[in-house]
């Protein structure tokens, strides 16, 4: 199984929502995944090194270095395909890639 | 689950004449703080987080020539209920792109998002970005001159 950390600034989950249509879409390509939805703030290096891939709304930085695949996954929200499946196409590859 | 629909107020249609961002934050700001809808950490709430996570949507990929729009909010405990407030912005107003940081995006609506429950589960985000990437509303909204207008076509939509 492969775990996904998303994350988003807080207020109105967006983070929620990517966890949902990541999980969603990735069991519909038949891979198993876990995501988990955070706030950015909450994030640290433990918590980050937990995990397979990282699924930020956007480009994010932090103290320490990220030393797992990064998807920006913000255009997921608009919901339509045309943004959204670009995302998720990158991030199939990069679960294909840890599959092996 | 509760739609945005039912989160739109008569008295929370707005118009404004602001140039800036910061102009707009204050002016919406002191009218959701009068109303005690806010508290008076809001202001400056809110024109922090706009500028660490900025809420600018970029409404080119879904139709070209629509309008851009921008999803203001902060975090629950400056907030004292759930709406959200809808502002006519008479002028482009610059706002960073919510997924690209970098960008910056000429908004002429803004829906702020204000909610004071952490564990609240409704989707509003999902029911907004359902409205806005359908062209026909985007274009219908284009056509609404008055609040009232505005009111009745959000509530309806």
């Amino acid at each position: 199984m492969i775990k996904i950390l998303a994350a988003c600034g807080a207020g109105i989950n967006s983070s929620h929502q990517i966890k949902s249509a990541i999980e969603e879409e990735m069991k519909k390509r038949g891979h198993d995944v876990k995501v988990d939805a955070v706030v950015v703030k909450d994030i640290n290096k433990d918590m980050m090194d937990q995990y397979d891939v990282f699924a930020p709304i956007s480009k994010m930085k932090f103290s320490f270095d990220v030393n797992i695949p990064t998807v920006e996954a913000g255009p997921i929200l608009y919901r339509i395909p045309a943004m959204a499946d670009p995302v998720f196409d990158e991030l199939e590859n990069v679960i294909k890639d840890l599959e092996k | 689950m509760a739609t945005v629909q039912s989160l739109y107020n008569k008295d929370l249609i707005l118009k404004s004449d602001a140039k800036t961002q910061e102009e707009v934050f204050k002016e919406v700001g002191s009218f959701l703080l009068d109303k005690e809808l806010v508290n008076d950490e809001f202001i400056d709430a809110i024109i922090e987080r706009e500028h660490n996570y900025p809420t600018g949507l970029d409404l080119a990929p879904v139709a070209e020539g629509l309008p851009n729009v921008a999803i203001p909010h902060t975090e629950t405990e400056y907030c004292k209920t759930k709406a959200v407030v809808f502002v006519k912005l008479a002028h482009d107003v610059a706002f960073h792109n919510m997924i690209a940081p970098d960008q910056k995006l000429k908004v002429n609506y803004l829906f702020f998002i204000i909610n004071d429950e952490k564990t609240n589960q409704t989707n509003v985000l999902s029911s907004l970005m359902a409205f806005m990437t359908n062209e026909e509303n985007m274009r219908n909204l284009e056509q609404k001159e008055t609040t009232e207008e505005i009111y009745e076509f959000l509530i309806n939509n």
